[in-house]
């Protein structure tokens, strides 16, 4: 097992690679300079070269790339062209609130989705089903940001029950930090049980057609037995897969979640290091985004046999 | 079960009450982005110049309709050769932390502001690469303060009183550390800095050892009195969520509404909408080495084409006013000679066209969706384009990339916003210059340059109002770009905030603003 872990973590450092190398040449190939969007339209020419200079930018490409690896093996991301603050640190806060947010939205959709996706399976084509499946597919369709926007006008501004605007730690006072953000977790949720839910009651489905099942209802097994100790065990297994794509992807940002908020999460920190080309704090999100996908799908690997003991993590 | 979730949620809404509960006494304005530092002109955004010109003062400050007055000094002479100006410091200032500002001060502020090191964005300007070169600072006596400049030039205010050199806010010496590193800012302004939560909010702080100067609020300088304890500028990137706060009452103050947002916030009664003019100067581009636009009957024919008082109405929804002049609006400079303007007239377009030859080539305007109004503009130009028979197309860029097309020169029109420059000189400089070694520059006409480099110089009003004059007959001439209108900046207020103005500059200002 060990040693498997070992594997799959040696296995990080290639994909790193290969996203950093990725993420570094695209970056350049997009046209755009750090320099003159800080500057703006006032710049002068010598101002901007004055500043290409200080950010390194004069330099060649690849000695930047050389630069910028030689500075990441040390555990050094760099520091923001636009503010100056060391990379690392400035992700880790970041990630904070999103992890928060995320985890919080994904295990209440699997609370919800699971139980929903397999009560669907269980009464295919009744009008339960009809009922789940339209819930789960209209969730899927429905644009986060406008959800997201529809929750704010009616928490925040009809009802007046949540702020609408702001952030406040855990740490800082935990009571005000809920009510931050249940907006936030609440549109994320909702969003994700549509996956959840349709990949629960398609494995349950598949699973329920199995001989093993027909078998436990002849033998007299009663319904509620022959779905939670038969059929989820089995249908969980791939649903887990999928949560753990979810989580693995949301993970790496939920920028416009985050936007619509204003959550200082790692999303918003990416798309503003976007827009202003701030190299350091794009290259280090992605890279940041790529190993946290991989540690998370590493996670959902060694879980794996919990829920299949068919499968082992060798 | 279903009592303690309802519990539940009355924890819950009550633990959330004290953050939507408005405290009489701090006032919350919206940014759309953090600040990127709090260390004056040194690494600096539109957002970073709002927040810290209220906490920063300098020796000269800008005037509601761009000029400059004294702030930090008494009075400011200027000796015959115009190389020498001696400033004399009002009495009884203080910076934050108490200490009395003398012309001791200053001159450490200016030294850490030339010195390369600092970063300081207009060293080049004082430094002898740009507008002068600063031989001296001396200090006769702690309330005098003399700099010896180089060479004369007319814009030595203009330039230091400008906000994203951070109004050249003279420092406390214990802004920086004994190693010389940014500690913050101790500076003199009617607000201190306060609470910095990076990704959420700025707060500023009443200063209560405060001296305002007499008289109204005028621009930057005047009677700046901090009438509310704390300004929290709160980071809120997304626009719609910037009013649902407006209207939710967690913010009371928004000062970049849409215009299409205009009448809705008027209609409830509760927001009040203040529209100011802005300098910003809203244009169609056109690139005069581009083998069609070469042609300066191509471009007249542009300019006839588009019906730039059409086009204004349409994107601002009547709320600024056409402007054919790079002289902005609001300025003292803006007089009856920059309303000349070339007439909407197709049929002299079409001719235009036809005289030069043109024979459907494709004309690309570039554009971007992060400004709506450069976006908007494009739509409309292209749109009056075809009807005289130009192969006008848009072409989307994100904001950075057109930004560096601009600046490359690589465009055949573009559909651009400059920011507010408070001297025409400064907005004719910066669209000025030989195309060869400056591509981004707009205008290359070498009498034109010879006006300019005049203008720069020449510190008489009446003098200078004439070569601008001159200027904008020679612009009209030549037609490098089309002159649209100034933008507007449209705030919109809670109902608990009384006196909120906005101004030609379009930054907020939070002195005599209250709250009820």
């Amino acid at each position: 097992m060990l040693r498997y872990i070992i594997r799959r973590l040696l296995m990080t450092v290639p994909t790193a690679l290969l996203v950093a190398i990725a993420v570094f040449v695209l970056l350049r190939l997009v046209p755009g300079d750090p320099a003159q969007l800080m500057l703006g339209d006032t710049a002068t020419e010598e101002t901007l070269a004055e500043l290409r200079r200080q950010l390194g930018l004069d330099q060649p490409i690849p000695l930047q790339f050389l630069y910028w690896l030689g500075n990441v093996l040390r555990g050094d991301l760099g520091r923001s062209i636009t503010n100056d603050l060391p990379v690392l640190p400035l992700i880790v806060d970041r990630f904070r609130v999103s992890a928060t947010i995320v985890v919080a939205a994904v295990v209440l959709a699997s609370i919800i989705a699971v139980p929903a996706g397999m009560l669907a399976a269980w009464r295919q084509n009744s009008p339960g089903d009809l009922v789940i499946v339209a819930g789960a597919t209209l969730m899927l369709s429905i644009p986060s940001f406008w959800l997201g926007l529809l929750m704010l006008l009616l928490f925040g501004v009809k009802l007046g029950w949540l702020p609408v605007v702001g952030y406040v730690s855990f740490a800082e006072d935990p009571g005000r930090a809920l009510a931050y953000i249940v907006l936030p977790i609440a549109t994320l949720t909702l969003i994700e049980i549509g996956v959840v839910t349709r990949m629960a009651r398609a494995a349950t489905i598949e699973v329920l057609r199995l001989e093993y099942i027909t078998h436990a209802r002849a033998k007299g097994v009663p319904e509620g037995r022959v779905l939670w100790r038969h059929a989820l065990p089995n249908a969980f297994a791939p649903t887990w897969t999928v949560i753990g794509l979810i989580l693995g992807n949301l993970l790496g940002g939920i920028a416009v979640v985050e936007t619509v908020f204003t959550l200082p999460g790692l999303g918003r920190l990416l798309v503003d290091g976007i827009f202003a080309r701030d190299y350091p704090v794009v290259q280090g999100c992605l890279l940041f985004t790529a190993i946290m996908y991989v540690l998370v799908n590493l996670l959902v690997d060694l879980l794996y046999p919990v829920f299949d003991p068919r499968v082992t993590a060798e | 079960m279903r009592r303690a979730a309802l519990a539940s949620l009355a924890l819950l809404l009550g633990a959330a009450m004290p953050a939507v509960a408005q405290s009489p006494a701090t006032l919350r304005a919206a940014i759309n982005a953090d600040i990127r530092t709090n260390d004056p002109g040194v690494n600096r955004d539109g957002n970073t110049d709002a927040v810290m010109m209220h906490v920063l003062e300098g020796l000269v400050g800008l005037t509601e309709d761009g000029d400059v007055g004294p702030l930090l000094a008494e009075r400011v002479a200027v000796s015959e050769d115009g190389r020498s100006y001696t400033f004399t410091l009002r009495e009884g200032i203080r910076f934050h932390n108490g200490a009395e500002l003398t012309s001791a001060d200053v001159a450490w502020t200016w030294r850490r502001f030339l010195d390369p090191a600092t970063k300081w964005r207009c060293q080049s300007e004082f430094g002898g690469k740009g507008l002068t070169r600063i031989e001296a600072v001396e200090t006769p006596d702690p309330r005098t303060v003399v700099f010896r400049i180089e060479k004369p030039t007319a814009l030595f205010l203009s330039v230091m009183a400008r906000p994203d050199c951070g109004g050249s806010g003279i420092l406390h010496r214990d802004s920086v550390g004994p190693d010389g590193k940014w500690k913050g800012p101790i500076a003199t302004g009617p607000f201190r800095f306060g609470e910095w939560k990076r990704g959420e909010f700025v707060e500023l702080e009443r200063f209560a050892g405060y001296r305002p100067l007499p008289g109204a609020r005028d621009g930057y300088i005047g009677g700046k009195r901090a009438e509310v304890e704390r300004v929290r500028f709160v980071v809120v990137p997304d626009p719609s969520a910037m009013k649902a706060a407006l209207l939710s009452g967690s913010l009371d103050v928004v000062t970049d509404v849409a215009v299409d947002d205009i009448a809705e916030l008027k209609r409830r009664g509760d927001i009040a909408i203040d529209l100011a003019p802005t300098m910003g100067v809203n244009a169609i581009l056109m690139q005069t080495r581009d083998p069609v636009l070469q042609d300066v009957r191509v471009r007249r024919a542009v300019a006839h084409a588009i019906d730039a008082a059409e086009l204004t109405t349409a994107i601002t929804q009547g709320t600024a006013r056409p402007n054919p002049s790079i002289v902005p609006v609001p300025s003292s400079y803006h007089g009856a000679a920059h309303d000349r303007r070339i007439a909407a007239d197709p049929a002299l377009a079409r001719k235009l066209l036809a005289e030069a030859g043109y024979r459907g080539q494709p004309v690309k305007i570039l554009a971007n969706k992060r400004y709506g109004s450069m976006y908007d503009a494009a739509v409309l130009a292209q749109a009056m384009l075809q009807q005289v028979g130009m192969a006008a197309e848009i072409e989307v860029l994100e904001w950075a990339t057109q930004l560096d097309r601009y600046l490359k020169g690589d465009y055949q029109m573009m559909s651009f916003s400059y920011s507010a420059r408070l001297d025409p000189a400064l907005n004719y400089e910066m669209m000025s210059g030989p195309k060869a070694t400056q591509p981004r520059k707009i205008w290359d006409n070498p009498d034109a340059l010879k006006l300019l480099d005049e203008a720069m110089v020449v510190a008489d009003r009446k003098r200078r109002g004439a070569i601008f004059d001159r200027l904008h007959e020679m612009f009209l001439a030549d037609v490098p770009m089309l002159v649209l209108y100034n933008g507007v900046d449209i705030a919109a207020s809670g109902k608990r905030v009384k006196g909120y103005k906005g101004w030609a500059a379009g930054q907020p200002r939070f002195w005599g603003v209250t709250l009820q």
